[in-house]
Parts: structure tokens; C-alpha cells; sequence
């Protein structure tokens, strides 16, 4: 196992890596930028090594700068969390090429997952069912029109480097397209500095299932079952859980073969996700692979009861697997929750500023991934992650009002400072949630302005309000 | 356009002539936006930031200036530049690393060094050099002045922002 390990990253991905290495006896040394001098994860490691100002090109983003620390830290390997450099395959690369472990799959592995026109003509090529739409990125707006009405409207416009829900336009009707292909290649140019797109057919109700892998450098891969991500608001996921309530066996077991399949044609190794869409009516379709661990990988964690961090170390020592499928055995329902930073009544704007007071919940069978406490300042810099609260209980009815209950303890005081706890909560407490009969227009639903009975005016609902205690 | 509660002008910082001055004028007006914002009692409706000369604007709709509680519009100084200190002695600043590296006062082992102790340096001058992963990053004063005394030695490891060698600025500030 590796000696010393740098986590380039931050927030509380990075204060998870790190208890995840003290845990296994691994030193931990972490990069941070001027913004973060004072964040939990600096007074948690070992060695902590500034590395730049609050902007992340500069600092989170710098590939000299992160290799420098790593060097001078004398570590093995670098994890890199998720965001920023963790599916950056140059940096894995000259990881590879410093003689340092990058924690995640090799370098051309990520480039050609990464690359989403790749990425869907590998998948195809192993028999994984996509939707339609194109292999090869669009070449000109003109052709993009004709291929727009072949593949029939709803379509989606997809960045070719895009993810985490960015680069991603809708274009309903052949009237709207032009301008949703146009705006998504301008955004992609200007974030990714790849302005190339695909199209895809849009399903407008549809769940989001993934599937969790891990994979050794020796060919074996398994899966730890699915979570369920359904609950987005423009692409960005807000709740998850695992298992996906009212799924049926066979069709997971089958998403499952697939991810299986698709790891070992792309030569995987480490953690990684296979993303669907199920069309509610048995049909699913591949979407993507995330090259990293993800945000919601404490759902999966507290149902199968494998650490996925010590697996991704463990892996990236160069180990076989010391799981089997056999030994996950999913138990219960999990439920996570990304409290944000955001002001739910003025359109989600992203509220920093410092926190006088925080209390987040705790009680049985509720896990809290932080990095904030009182007295920390959200900063501009980055993204409004405050904490991530994830409950379990034996099943979905009990989760459920363990989160409400859960969220209901969430208390922040700080001028200026709102958090999602409470849209949460009301997302939550909501029929069709509660009832597994949402999709990934639920939100979307939730906030539509909608008619007051008897008044003859529309109005939006409040989300100030407390929401309704769980019964 | 309502009435803007907070202007930030930075004639000053535009007023040296130098083309390369404009990135410095961006990052000083970034810089002190979101310290504004961090500070506002609650977030504005509007922020408009232009340059040239550069000014930063915020709107809060229905909520005119008041002398009371009014944010003071002011610049926030970019990392590689420190206030003056504040006493009777000669105003001292600061050069700092602009990332972590290795600090190197010469181009090249045995070479003259950029610059000498009691040196006047002029802005875009280069003073030293931080290596990391093999890239020559220049380090620059961003400002005339005089070069007091290096505070970090030949070949010492350096994090960004640790301070290199102090100065003191021609124009007192």
C-alpha cells in the first residue's frame, strides 16, 4: 500500500479521501489554494502544500502546481477527488510520467471514456444500447438540422467533453433547435475549449439509473448495484438513492450485465459509473461513464457496506480485487441529500459569505459528509456543496422520513447565506417522489408557477415556508 | 440603470501606460468584487464590471445609497502585492511567489542573479524565477522600487504567495 498519498482537491471530497488513507495507515498530504488556508481537510493532513490563489485555474486546476507538491511531499500516488483534475487524462499522463500513481483508470482509458462521440461508438461496438442519435460529433448546423429531424424532436445537444451537467441543450420542436445548437456549442467552446457536440434523442420522462463498477489492471470487474439519480434540477443531480425504488430486477440486473461489459471492453480499472436512462416501460440506454468516484458514492457505500475509497486505493496499489460479487449483498434503502449554498426562492443563485452558526444533523443511521462548520466563509471560488447528509433504514417508507427528519435539523445562520435544506425536504415530502413515481422532470414540475385554486393567478411555490413535519 | 450603490473606480491602476497592465486591472476588479460581494448584507440584483477605465457597479432595486450602511467601494490588492505598512520608516512591499516551486534568484546556476539588494527595479522586471515541473515561471515586479532585501534564499522551496524579497515603491505607496 502507498506510504504517502496527495489528495488534489478539496471541500469535503477531499476530507473524505483523507480519513479514507488515515484509515488504512496512509500519510496524508493535500494542495490547497488561499481561499481553503483555513478548511478542515488542511488541519486534518499530515503535510498541506499551497499551491495557489482562490481561482482553480490557477491553483486545483495547475498541473505544475499539484505535481511540484507532489513531489515535495514525497508522495506515491495523487487522488484526485472528483471535479477538477480527477478526468483530466494530460494529468494522468504525467502522473504516469513522474512515476507517481494517478488513483483512477489509465490515462488513454479516460481519454476515450471522456470523449463522449468515443465513448458511444465503444459502448456500441460492446453492445450496449444507446439512444439514437449520432456517433461522430455534428460538423456543420446544417447538417446538424437534418440529423435533428432524422432522430425525431425532443433532441438533445451534448457537448463532446462536456459532464457534470454542463453542455447540455434541449431543443423540443426543429423551430427551437438552431439557436439550442448554437448556444451549446458556444457554452462548450468557451468551458471546455472543445466546441464539438453530438445529438441524442431526448426522453422528457425517463429515470436516471447508474451503476457502480470496480475493476482491477488484471481484467476483473463487478458491479455493487444501482443508484438512482433521478432527482435533477438542469442536469445536476440534488437527491439520490440505492437501491432504484420500483425498478424491476431483471431490467438492473440487465443495466448491470451491461456496465460489466462495457468496463471490460474499455480496459477499466478503478471506480468508476455507468450512467442510463430507463424509459419507465423496460427500456434503458447507455449514457456515459464517469471516470471517477462521485458525489453520491456514500449511497452505494451504506448499502453494500464496501468502502469505495479504500477499494480505489487498494486498486490503484496495483492489488486484484479482494471482493467478489458474491460478497455485496445490498441491504436496506439509502438516501443522500446535497445541501447547497443556494437560495431556492430566487432561482437557486449560489449564496456565499460566512457562517456564523451550523448544526447539521446526526442521530442513527444518518451520515454527514462536510467540510464546513461555523465560522467557515462559502467562498465564490467554487461550488456551493455545503454537505451531503446520507440516512439508511431497512427500507424506502423509513429513509425517507428519516431524511425529513434529518434535513429538518439543518440550521445555518450567516448573513446572506441560504441553504437548499428546506426545497429538499418539500422534494421529498412530495407525492410522487415518495411514491417512486418520479423522473428527471420531477423538479422541474415542483417549481412550474402553477394556478391557485379560486384566485384565478398563478404563483410558484414557496419554499420558505416549513415544510410539513413527516407524519 | 438605477442608481448604483457602490462604485469602485481604478483610474490609478490604468494610468501607467503599460499594455500588460490590463490583467493585473481585471484580477484587482474580480478581487474586489467578490470581497464586495461576500460583504453585501444580501446579494445584488445586478453587477456590472467594465474596463477601462475600470468600474464595478452593483444594484440593489429599491434600496437607495444611505451613508450608514453604504459598502465602501475599495480595491483588493492581487496576491502578489502587499498594503504599505503604516509608521514612520520607509513603506515596504513585498514581491511574492507566484506558485509553488523552487525559488531561483539567476537564470542558470552561476549566472549573475536577476537583480541585487538596493537595486531599482521597474515594473515587468524580472527579479527571479520559480521552478515547478520543469516550467521556468518568472517572478516580476509589478511595480517601480527599490530592492531592500531577499527574504527567501537561492534554491528554497516556496509556496504561492510566501513572500520573496521586500522593496521599496518609487511612489511611496
Amino acid at each position: 500500500m502507498f506510504r504517502t498519498v496527495l489528495i488534489a482537491n478539496r471541500g469535503e471530497i477531499a476530507l473524505r479521501v483523507a480519513r479514507a488513507c488515515r484509515e488504512l495507515g496512509i500519510r496524508v498530504a493535500v494542495v490547497y489554494s488561499t481561499e481553503d488556508t483555513d478548511s478542515e481537510v488542511v488541519r486534518y493532513a499530515d503535510e498541506a502544500v499551497r499551491i495557489g490563489p482562490g481561482a482553480a485555474q490557477a491553483s486545483y486546476l495547475s498541473i505544475p502546481a499539484v505535481m511540484e507538491a507532489a513531489r515535495r511531499t514525497g508522495a506515491e500516488a495523487i487522488h484526485p477527488g472528483y471535479g477538477f483534475l480527477s478526468e483530466n487524462a494530460d494529468f494522468a499522463e504525467v502522473c504516469a510520467a513522474e512515476g507517481i500513481t494517478f488513483i483512477g483508470p489509465p490515462p488513454e482509458v479516460m481519454e476515450a471514456l471522456g470523449d463522449k462521440s468515443t465513448c458511444r461508438a465503444l459502448m456500441a461496438d460492446a453492445g450496449l444500447p444507446l439512444l439514437p442519435g449520432t456517433l461522430d460529433p455534428v460538423s456543420s448546423p446544417r447538417e446538424a438540422e437534418v440529423l435533428a429531424a432524422e432522430i425525431g424532436f425532443p433532441v438533445v445537444v451534448k457537448a463532446v467533453s462536456g459532464g457534470g451537467g454542463r453542455g447540455i441543450g434541449v431543443a423540443h420542436s426543429a423551430a427551437e433547435f438552431p439557436a439550442v445548437y448554437r448556444e451549446t456549442r458556444r457554452h462548450a467552446a468557451a468551458v471546455f475549449g472543445d466546441g464539438r457536440v453530438y445529438l441524442e434523442r431526448y426522453l422528457e420522462s425517463a429515470r436516471h439509473v447508474e451503476i457502480q463498477v470496480l475493476a482491477d489492471r488484471f481484467g476483473n470487474v463487478i458491479h455493487l448495484g444501482e443508484r438512482d439519480c433521478s432527482v435533477q434540477r438542469r442536469h445536476q443531480k440534488l437527491i439520490e438513492e440505492a437501491p432504484a425504488p420500483g425498478l424491476d430486477e431483471d431490467v438492473v440486473a440487465a443495466m448491470a450485465e451491461h456496465a460489466v461489459q462495457g468496463a471490460k471492453a474499455a480496459g477499466y480499472v478503478g471506480a468508476g459509473t455507468f450512467e442510463f436512462l430507463y424509459d419507465g416501460r423496460g427500456r434503458f440506454y447507455f449514457m456515459e461513464v464517469n471516470c471517477r468516484i462521485q458525489v453520491e458514492h456514500p449511497v452505494t457505500e451504506l448499502v453494500t457496506g464496501v468502502d469505495l475509497v479504500h477499494e480505489q486505493l487498494w486498486i490503484a496499489a496495483g492489488h486484484p480485487l479482494r471482493i467478489g460479487r458474491q460478497d455485496v449483498v445490498p441491504r436496506g434503502c439509502a438516501v443522500e441529500c446535497r445541501i447547497n449554498a443556494e437560495d431556492a426562492d430566487r432561482d437557486f443563485v449560489p449564496t456565499p459569505g460566512l457562517i456564523d452558526e451550523l448544526a447539521l444533523p446526526s442521530g442513527p443511521f444518518v451520515r454527514v459528509d462536510t467540510h464546513v462548520r461555523s465560522g467557515s466563509r462559502i467562498s465564490v471560488f467554487y461550488d456551493p456543496l455545503l454537505a451531503k447528509v446520507t440516512v439508511w433504514a431497512p427500507d424506502r417508507k423509513l429513509a425517507l422520513a428519516r431524511m425529513g427528519r434529518a434535513l429538518d435539523e439543518v440550521r445555518l445562520e450567516g448573513k446572506g447565506i441560504r441553504t437548499t435544506a428546506g426545497f429538499l425536504r418539500s422534494v421529498v415530502d412530495s407525492g410522487e417522489f415518495s411514491t417512486a413515481r418520479h423522473d428527471t422532470g420531477l423538479v422541474g414540475r415542483l417549481l412550474e408557477p402553477r394556478p391557485v385554486a379560486g384566485e384565478g393567478r398563478v404563483t410558484a411555490p414557496s419554499h420558505a415556508q416549513q415544510p410539513p413535519k413527516a407524519s | 440603470m438605477s442608481t448604483p450603490d457602490s462604485v469602485a473606480t481604478l483610474d490609478g491602476l490604468m494610468n501607467d501606460g503599460r499594455p500588460d497592465t490590463l490583467p493585473s486591472v481585471l484580477e484587482a476588479a474580480k478581487a474586489s468584487m467578490i470581497e464586495l460581494l461576500s460583504q453585501a448584507p444580501f446579494p445584488p440584483s445586478a453587477v456590472r464590471v467594465t474596463v477601462g477605465p475600470v468600474t464595478i457597479e452593483m444594484d440593489w432595486p429599491g434600496t437607495a445609497p444611505d451613508a450608514g450602511t453604504a459598502l465602501e467601494a475599495r480595491v483588493v490588492p492581487a496576491p502578489a502585492q502587499t498594503m504599505p505598512t503604516p509608521g514612520d520608516g520607509p513603506v515596504l512591499d513585498h514581491i511574492h511567489a507566484p506558485t509553488v516551486g523552487v525559488f531561483y534568484r539567476a537564470p542558470e546556476p552561476g549566472a549573475k542573479p536577476f537583480v541585487s539588494e538596493g537595486d531599482t527595479v521597474v515594473p515587468g522586471q524580472q527579479v527571479g524565477l520559480v521552478e515547478a515541473m520543469k516550467l521556468m515561471i518568472p517572478v516580476e515586479s509589478d511595480r517601480q522600487g527599490t530592492i531592500e532585501e531577499f527574504l527567501q534564499p537561492n534554491g528554497a522551496l516556496v509556496e504561492y504567495g510566501d513572500p520573496l524579497c521586500s522593496f521599496v515603491p518609487a511612489d511611496g505607496r
